[in-house]
C-alpha cells in the first residue's frame, strides 16, 4: 500500500509534466494540423536557458522561470515565422521533416553550448529537498511545486483560450482556418502566437521539472515521444484530453515501472502510440475521428 | 443483355442518407447519363458501384456477376472502368506510363521478373507500350506521350484518363463529369469520342454530367437523382420535361424549358 | 545517342571506380567507401518505400539493426556460417518490416511516420533489454569475414562482398522501378483511389514496398556486422534514421540515382564531422531544413537538367505528400525519352 501511494504520487507528478508538454503539442496541432516534432527539444532549450539564468548567472528561481518562459515565447515565434510558415503550404510531411531538422539543430546546439552526451546537468530544487509526509505518503516538495505549477499553467491557459480575444481567435483558427481567414482573423499571426505560446508552455514545464529529472540534451526527444503518446491517447484534438492523457501515461509508466520492472517504463509509451494510432486513432476524447491523412 | 443491374442501393454517411433505395438497369451498349443537383448522391452512386464505398443495403451486378461488397481491384478485373471528377492522372509518371498503368492487372511480370529484367518481362513491357501508344492515338493525345501526367490542361487530362481506362478493355465505364470546364468545341469532340467508344469498342457508358448539351446529345437514357433518390428515368427529352425534375433544379442554370424548345 | 547521359552510365562509372579502391587506398578510406556502399543500399531501399511508394515510414534504421543483430546472433549463438547467417538477417528484417504494412493501410503521412517511429523505438528497446538473446546494451563482437581458403584478408573480403551485393541490389532496384511494379508503386503514391480502380491491390504493393526496404536494410545490416566487427544498439537509433532520411531528401526521392548521390554526400559529411557529434547534429539538421525548403526534390534534379538526360519521371516532390491543395503542383516538363516507348512509335 505504501508503494502504491508512492507510485501514485510519482505518477501524478510525472503525469503533470507530460500533461503540460502534451498540452503544447495539442495546441499546436489543433491550430496547424501538424505535430511539432521539435516540441520536446524546445522544452529542453527552455530548461537550459533557465539553467543559465538561475545556476550560471545566479538569478532567483522565479525570475529564471519567467525569463525561460519569455525566451520560449520568443523562440517559438521565430521558429514559426522563419522555418514553418514558408513550408506551411507545402504539406505536412515537409513540415515534419523541417521540424526533425530543427530538433537536431537544437540538440546539437545544446550539446555544444552546455554539455556533451553523457553530461547530466543538475538543477537545484526550489524547495527543500527533504521529503514531507502527506497522508502517510512521502513526497518530495519539488513534486508538489511541479504539480502546482502545472495546474496553474493549465488553468491560465484554459482561461486564456476562453476569455481573451487572442485565445478565441486561436480557437477559431484551429476549428477552421479557411473560415477564420474569411472572417478577417490574421491567421498567420495566430500561428505565430500559437507556436510562441506552445513553446512558452514547454519552457515553463522544463523549469518546473528540471530539479527532479536532470537536464540533458537528449531529453527533448524522449519527452516528446512520451508526451506525444499522452496527446494521442487523449485525442490529438482535445485539450482536456491531452491533460488526461498526460496523467494517464504518467501513471502507466510509474505503475508498470513499480509493479513489472523499471525497464518497462520507457517502452509503455511506445506501445501506447502504436496501439492507439492503429486501433483508436481518435484517442479517448478526440471528437471527430482523427483523419487518416 | 443487361450490363449493369442495381437493386435497392442505400447508403448513409453520418446520419445523412446519401443514397436511398436506388434501382435501375443498364443494357449493354447504352450510354446512360446521371444528372441531379449538387449533393444528390451521384458520385456516391459511382463510388458504391465501383466498390470504393460499401452500401448498407442493395445489390449490384455487372454483366451477371454480383459485385456488391467486392473491393475495387476485383471489380476492375471483372470489367469495370472509371474516371474521376478531379483528374487522377499520376503526376509522377509520363502520360504514356499513365496509360500503361491501365494494363497493370493484365500484365504478369512480378517483382523478380522485373528485378532481373527477364526476356518475357521486357517483351511484355514493349507490347504494353505499343498498346498504350495505340490507346493514345485513339483519343488523339499521342503527341503528349512523354509529358508529365499533369502538365496538361484538365480537358486533355480527362481524355487521357479515358484512354487509360479503355486500354484495359472494360465492359462498362463510369465517367464522373468528363465535360466539366470544356469549351464548346471540346464538348463536341468528347461527344464524338464517346460515340466511337460505344460503337467501335462496344463499351457501355454511364456518365455523371452537368453539361446539358452533352447529356442531350449523346445519352440514350437519363437518370435523375435528388437527395439520394431516383426521381426520374427515361429518354433525355422526357426527363427534361418532367415537372419533378424541373422542380428539383429550380434555381439553377438547368433551364428545362429552354432545352425543350 | 540519346542514352549517353543517364543514370546507368553514372552508376557503372561509380561502381568501376569503387572496384579499385582496395588496391589504391589506405584502410581508413577502404572503410569509408565500404560504409558508403552500405548506406547506398539503405538509401535505395528506403527510397523505394518512401520515394516511390509514398509510405512515410521511419523504421528503416531499426530494420538495419535487425539485419545486423540477426546475422551476428545467428553466427554467434547458433554457430551458423556467414553465408547463411547474412541472408538470414536480411530475411528477418524483411519479415518484420512487412508486418508494418498493416498500420500503413490505415495511417499515412505523419501518423504513419510517428507510429513506425514508435515501433522502431520499441525494437530498439528490445535490443537493449532482451539480455539473454541480444547481449543487452553492451552489444557483442561479431566475427569478421573469413574467406579462408582464398588469399583475401577480412577487410578486402568484406569490401568486395559489399561491392557485389550493392551492385546487385542497386541493379535490381533500378530495373524494378522501370517496370510495371515501379509504376504500381508510383500509382499507390500518387493516387490510391485511381490505382485501385485500375486493379492495383494496395495491400499487396504496400507490403511489397515494405518487404523490399526491409530486406535491403537487413542486408546492409548483415554486411555491417562483419565490417565493424561489433554489434551494439547505438548504431540503429533515431539519429541513424534521420541520416537515412536526409540521404534520400538530399539525393532525391523517387530516384535510384538520387539515393546513391544522397548516400555519397551524407557519408562524406558524416566522416568529415566524425569527431564532433554536436556539429554533426547541427549540420544534418540544417541540411534537412535547407533542402526541404529550397530543393525538396533533391540533388538529382540538377542532373536531370542536363540535356539528353534519361531518367524516368517518378522523381518525387515531398510537398505532394498531403499537400493541402487538391491538385499537385505542375512538374516542369522534362524531355525524357525511352527507347522502349519510341519503339512503339514507328
Amino acid at each position: 500500500m505504501m508503494m502504491f501511494g508512492y507510485l501514485l504520487a510519482s505518477g501524478i507528478t510525472t503525469g503533470a509534466l507530460y500533461a503540460l508538454v502534451a498540452l503544447g503539442i495539442t495546441v499546436v496541432y489543433k491550430a496547424t494540423r501538424s505535430v511539432n516534432f521539435a516540441h520536446g527539444d524546445l522544452f529542453m532549450i527552455g530548461g537550459f536557458i533557465a539553467y543559465t539564468f538561475h545556476v550560471m548567472w545566479g538569478l532567483p528561481y522565479v525570475v529564471a522561470l519567467l525569463l525561460a518562459v519569455a525566451a520560449g515565447f520568443a523562440i517559438g515565434a521565430v521558429v514559426e515565422r522563419v522555418a514553418f510558415r514558408p513550408l506551411r503550404d507545402q504539406g505536412l510531411v515537409s513540415l515534419l521533416l523541417a521540424a526533425i531538422g530543427l530538433s537536431f539543430i537544437l540538440k546539437g546546439a545544446a550539446r555544444a553550448v552546455w554539455g556533451g552526451k553523457g553530461d547530466f546537468i543538475p538543477f537545484p530544487p526550489i524547495a527543500t529537498p527533504s521529503p514531507i509526509s502527506i497522508g502517510g505518503i512521502l513526497v518530495v516538495p519539488q513534486q508538489l511545486v511541479v504539480l502546482a505549477g502545472a495546474i496553474a499553467v493549465m488553468a491560465i491557459f484554459a482561461g486564456f483560450f476562453k476569455l481573451t480575444k487572442l485565445g478565441r481567435m486561436m480557437q477559431a483558427t484551429a476549428d477552421n482556418a479557411k473560415a477564420a481567414k474569411l472572417v478577417g482573423i490574421p491567421v498567420n499571426r495566430v500561428y505565430v502566437y500559437t507556436m510562441a505560446i506552445g513553446t512558452a508552455i514547454a519552457g515553463s514545464a522544463a523549469v518546473l521539472m528540471a530539479p527532479i529529472t536532470l537536464l540533458y540534451p537528449d531529453i527533448g526527444f524522449v519527452l516528446f515521444i512520451k508526451s506525444f503518446a499522452a496527446a494521442v491517447l487523449g485525442g490529438l484534438t482535445s485539450i482536456p484530453g491531452a491533460v488526461a492523457g498526460g496523467f494517464l501515461i504518467g501513471l502507466i509508466e510509474t505503475m508498470s515501472g513499480g509493479y513489472i520492472s523499471t525497464q518497462v517504463q520507457d517502452v509503455s509509451s511506445y506501445i501506447v502510440i502504436m496501439l492507439v494510432l492503429v486501433f483508436m486513432p481518435q484517442g479517448l476524447f478526440g471528437g471527430r475521428a482523427l483523419r487518416r491523412v | 443483355m443487361t450490363m449493369l443491374s442495381v437493386r435497392g442501393l442505400s447508403i448513409s454517411f453520418g446520419g445523412v442518407q446519401a443514397l436511398n433505395d436506388v434501382s435501375f438497369d443498364v443494357e449493354a451498349g447504352e450510354i446512360i447519363g446521371i444528372i441531379g443537383p449538387n449533393g444528390a448522391g451521384k458520385t456516391t452512386l459511382l463510388n458504391t458501384i465501383s466498390g470504393l464505398t460499401r452500401a448498407s443495403a442493395g445489390k449490384v451486378s455487372l454483366d451477371g456477376a454480383p459485385i456488391s461488397g467486392l473491393r475495387p481491384p476485383r471489380i476492375a478485373s471483372l470489367g469495370l472502368g472509371r474516371t474521376f471528377q478531379m483528374s487522377q492522372l499520376f503526376p509522377g509518371m509520363t502520360v504514356l506510363e499513365n496509360v500503361m498503368s491501365g494494363l497493370h492487372r493484365k500484365m504478369r511480370a512480378g517483382a523478380f521478373a522485373a528485378a532481373f529484367r527477364t526476356p518475357s518481362m521486357r517483351e511484355e513491357e514493349q507490347a504494353t507500350a505499343e498498346k498504350a501508344w495505340e490507346a493514345l492515338r485513339y483519343v488523339g493525345m499521342e503527341r503528349f506521350a512523354h509529358h508529365p501526367g499533369t502538365a496538361l490542361s484538365f480537358g486533355q487530362q480527362r481524355v487521357i484518363e479515358i484512354a487509360r481506362t479503355l486500354i484495359g478493355e472494360p465492359k462498362l465505364v463510369l465517367l464522373d463529369e468528363p465535360a466539366v470546364g470544356l469549351s464548346v468545341n471540346r464538348v463536341a469532340e468528347l461527344d464524338r469520342l464517346l460515340r466511337r467508344i460505344r460503337d467501335e469498342k462496344g463499351v457501355t457508358l454511364i456518365m455523371i454530367e452537368h453539361v446539358v448539351r452533352l447529356v442531350m446529345g449523346v445519352c440514350d437514357r437519363v437518370l435523375v437523382l435528388n437527395y439520394g433518390v431516383k426521381i426520374a428515368e427515361g429518354k433525355p427529352e422526357e426527363v427534361v420535361a418532367d415537372p419533378q425534375v424541373i422542380e428539383a433544379y429550380l434555381g439553377s442554370e438547368f433551364d428545362a424549358k429552354r432545352l425543350a424548345s | 545517342m540519346r542514352l549517353l547521359l543517364g543514370s546507368r552510365p553514372f552508376l557503372i562509372l561509380m561502381f568501376s571506380a569503387l572496384a579499385i579502391v582496395p588496391v589504391v587506398a589506405n584502410p581508413y578510406i577502404l572503410y569509408v567507401c565500404n560504409l558508403g556502399m552500405l548506406y547506398v543500399i539503405l538509401a535505395v531501399g528506403l527510397n523505394i518505400l518512401v520515394g516511390y511508394a509514398g509510405q512515410f515510414a521511419l523504421a528503416n534504421a531499426a530494420m538495419f539493426g535487425i539485419g545486423a543483430y540477426g546475422a551476428g546472433l545467428l553466427q554467434v549463438k547458433l554457430g551458423a556460417p556467414y553465408f547463411l547467417a547474412a541472408p538470414g538477417g536480411a530475411v528477418l528484417a524483411m519479415l518484420i518490416g512487412t508486418v508494418i504494412v498493416f498500420p500503413a493501410l490505415r495511417l499515412s503521412g505523419i501518423y504513419l511516420g510517428l507510429s513506425t517511429l514508435a515501433f522502431a523505438m520499441f525494437s530498439q528497446w528490445v535490443l537493449l533489454h532482451w539480455n539473454s538473446v541480444t547481449f543487452g546494451g553492451g552489444g557483442f563482437p561479431a566475427p569478421h569475414l573469413d574467406l579462408s581458403p582464398l588469399p583475401i584478408g577480412p577487410d578486402t573480403g568484406i569490401y568486395y562482398l559489399s561491392w557485389l551485393v550493392t551492385m546487385a541490389l542497386v541493379a535490381f532496384a533500378w530495373s524494378l522501378v522501370r517496370s510495371r511494379i515501379g509504376r504500381a508503386f508510383v500509382a499507390v503514391r500518387d493516387g490510391e483511389i485511381a490505382a485501385q480502380s485500375l486493379g492495383i491491390d494496395l495491400l499487396r504493393y504496400k507490403a511489397l514496398a515494405f518487404a523490399i526496404s526491409g530486406f535491403y536494410a537487413g542486408a546492409a545490416g548483415a554486411l555491417y556486422a562483419p565490417l565493424l566487427g561489433y554489434v551494439a544498439p547505438e548504431g540503429f537509433d533515431l539519429f541513424q534514421m534521420i541520416i537515412q532520411k536526409s540521404m534520400i531528401v538530399v539525393g532525391g526521392m523517387g530516384s535510384v540515382l538520387g539515393s546513391v548521390l544522397g548516400a555519397a554526400v551524407m557519408v562524406f559529411l558524416l566522416e568529415l564531422l566524425r569527431a564532433f557529434k554536436s556539429t554533426q547534429e547541427i549540420v544534418f539538421g540544417s541540411i534537412l531544413i535547407v533542402f526541404v525548403m529550397f530543393r525538396p526534390r533533391g540533388l538529382v534534379t540538377l542532373l536531370q537538367r542536363l540535356p539528353g538526360w534519361d531518367e524516368p519521371l517518378s522523381s518525387f516532390d515531398p510537398r505532394r505528400l498531403f499537400a493541402p491543395a487538391a491538385s499537385a503542383p505542375a512538374t516542369p516538363p522534362l524531355a525524357a525519352t525511352r527507347e522502349l516507348a519510341d519503339g512503339g512509335r514507328r
